[in-house]
């Protein structure tokens, strides 16, 4: 079997390759900057008092998280132009991963939010610190600690969502694999060199990941 | 000072404050006892709104505590309020708990709040863990620092709520003598609590509650040696044999 396996094909098609991560990954920096962006406005809507603010936030929370994200893809793919909307395809997948990836984070950080006792709250509030105040000297600095783990973790999946954008042909690294398996139909050597790619990215992350918890966190002495 | 007028809180069906009348003049120190649900937590807490009122009129130095236009940063700042659980900020150290409200607050400068976090934490004992964090501490520490951090912006009113419940029973004496030493500093004190030895030894009057009603207010002496009511003769009875 391992035998047949032809590694240098890869190599002849590493130039692609390259070029696939060199996508995904700009895919991945931008979209992940984008959806921190979206949910942290989403969240502070949501936790916010002001219906007017509050009810749009919850519905898009919902609506995202109830649906899949191949629809969510094709609605913004397909959908946007028939209603007059026409943006390009790379724009399309990182607003497409934006929206997606900040709903979660907007939950993320919500729980994170909610898990900081209430009495930490009733100390601020009985010294006169005002909300502002009280959320950013004592809540968030808190919540980052439990917020930061889950936040990588949707960051790693949101690498590997990407790969969804391969479906409305943006050239990225699952695109690459398929380019290479339509002109040489070696789609074992294509999509192996394709995940072997996902998890160096994969191990990038979650080496950065250890290492902002051990400079960020927090950790309470006990 | 402090001025309850007819004040009635529920939570949703429980009456928890009951037709509340109570004049607390400047200097004081009331302790509120009673049994667990008798009221006397949400009543402190009221004080400095931490709790609603459904009904009546808190009135603290003349400001109307449940007010619409009442400056609350501008009351609270001026009482002081120590937790039964300490709810000291476990992301900072000692010395920044308790600079936080002035720096915050009072917007003083870094220097200045230092210097007057240092002394309250002199007045606690507790200079030598100004940079320790929280968790470093015992309960008994812990809950000195929370009595430094009411303290440090000079309220003219402290409140505790079961300061001694959640400790030790060999570390409750070194929070008392703090408090015992605020007394003779002429603060305004109201605590909720069954330490009955600082009761009869510093408070003015005894406050004993049931079922969200002040059932009886007096001296302490009388309070504990001749009580009114059979309700408190039998709670003074059981908390002393225990």
């Amino acid at each position: 079997m391992l035998v047949d396996f032809n590694f240098r094909v890869i190599l002849e098609y590493l130039p692609l390759f390259l070029t696939g991560l060199r996508s995904t990954f700009f895919i991945a920096v931008v979209s992940i900057i984008l959806a921190l962006i979206t949910g942290i406005i989403a969240c502070s809507c949501r936790i916010s008092g002001i219906k007017i603010i509050k009810y749009p936030a919850i519905a898009y929370i919902e609506i995202v998280r109830s649906t899949p994200l191949l629809v969510q893809i094709y609605f913004l793919y397909f959908g946007l132009p028939t209603l007059g909307l026409r943006i390009p395809e790379i724009q399309t997948g990182i607003l497409a991963l934006m929206l997606n990836s900040g709903a979660y984070i907007a939950e993320i950080i919500r729980a994170g939010i909610n898990s900081v006792d209430e009495g930490q709250i009733e100390a601020g509030v009985s010294s006169g610190l005002n909300y502002v105040q009280r959320m950013r000297l004592i809540i968030l600095p808190q919540a980052l600690g439990v917020t930061v783990p889950p936040l990588l973790g949707q960051n790693i999946v949101l690498v590997k969502d990407s790969a969804l954008l391969s479906l409305i042909s943006v050239m990225e690294l699952t695109r690459c694999g398929q380019t290479m398996t339509s002109e040489r139909f070696m789609p074992a050597e294509a999509f192996l060199t394709v995940a072997f790619f996902y998890m160096c990215i994969y191990f990038c992350l979650k080496a950065l990941a250890d290492w902002s918890q051990r400079k960020l966190i927090f950790r309470e002495a006990y | 000072m402090i001025e309850f007028k007819n004040v009635n809180k529920w939570f949703d069906k429980l009456h928890v404050l009951n037709d509340i009348n109570l004049k607390i003049p400047k200097g004081e120190v009331l302790v509120i006892c009673g049994p667990s649900g008798s009221g006397k937590s949400t009543l402190i807490r009221c004080i400095n709104r931490l709790e609603k009122i459904q009904q009546g009129q808190i009135i603290v130095n003349d400001t109307p505590v449940h007010d619409k236009s009442t400056n609350l940063t501008k009351l609270r700042a001026e009482i002081g309020f120590v937790f039964q659980q300490f709810h000291l900020y476990p992301h900072m150290t000692v010395l920044q708990n308790v600079m936080l409200a002035p720096v915050n607050v009072k917007k003083l400068p870094k220097a200045k709040a230092e210097k007057i976090a240092l002394e309250k934490l002199e007045q606690v004992g507790l200079t030598e863990k100004s940079a320790a964090y929280p968790a470093q501490l015992s309960g008994g520490q812990q809950q000195r620092v929370a009595i430094a951090r009411g303290l440090v912006m000079s309220p003219e009113i402290m409140l505790f709520d079961e300061p001694t419940s959640a400790l030790d029973p060999e570390m409750i004496g070194e929070v008392l003598d703090v408090m015992v030493n605020l007394v003779s500093e002429g603060m305004t004190m109201c605590v909720v609590t069954h330490e009955m030895g600082f009761a009869k030894k510093v408070a003015d009057r005894v406050l004993f509650m049931d079922e969200g009603k002040i059932v009886e207010i007096g001296n302490p002496t009388d309070f504990f040696d001749n009580p009114q009511t059979d309700r408190a003769a039998e709670f003074i009875s059981k908390i002393l044999t225990h």
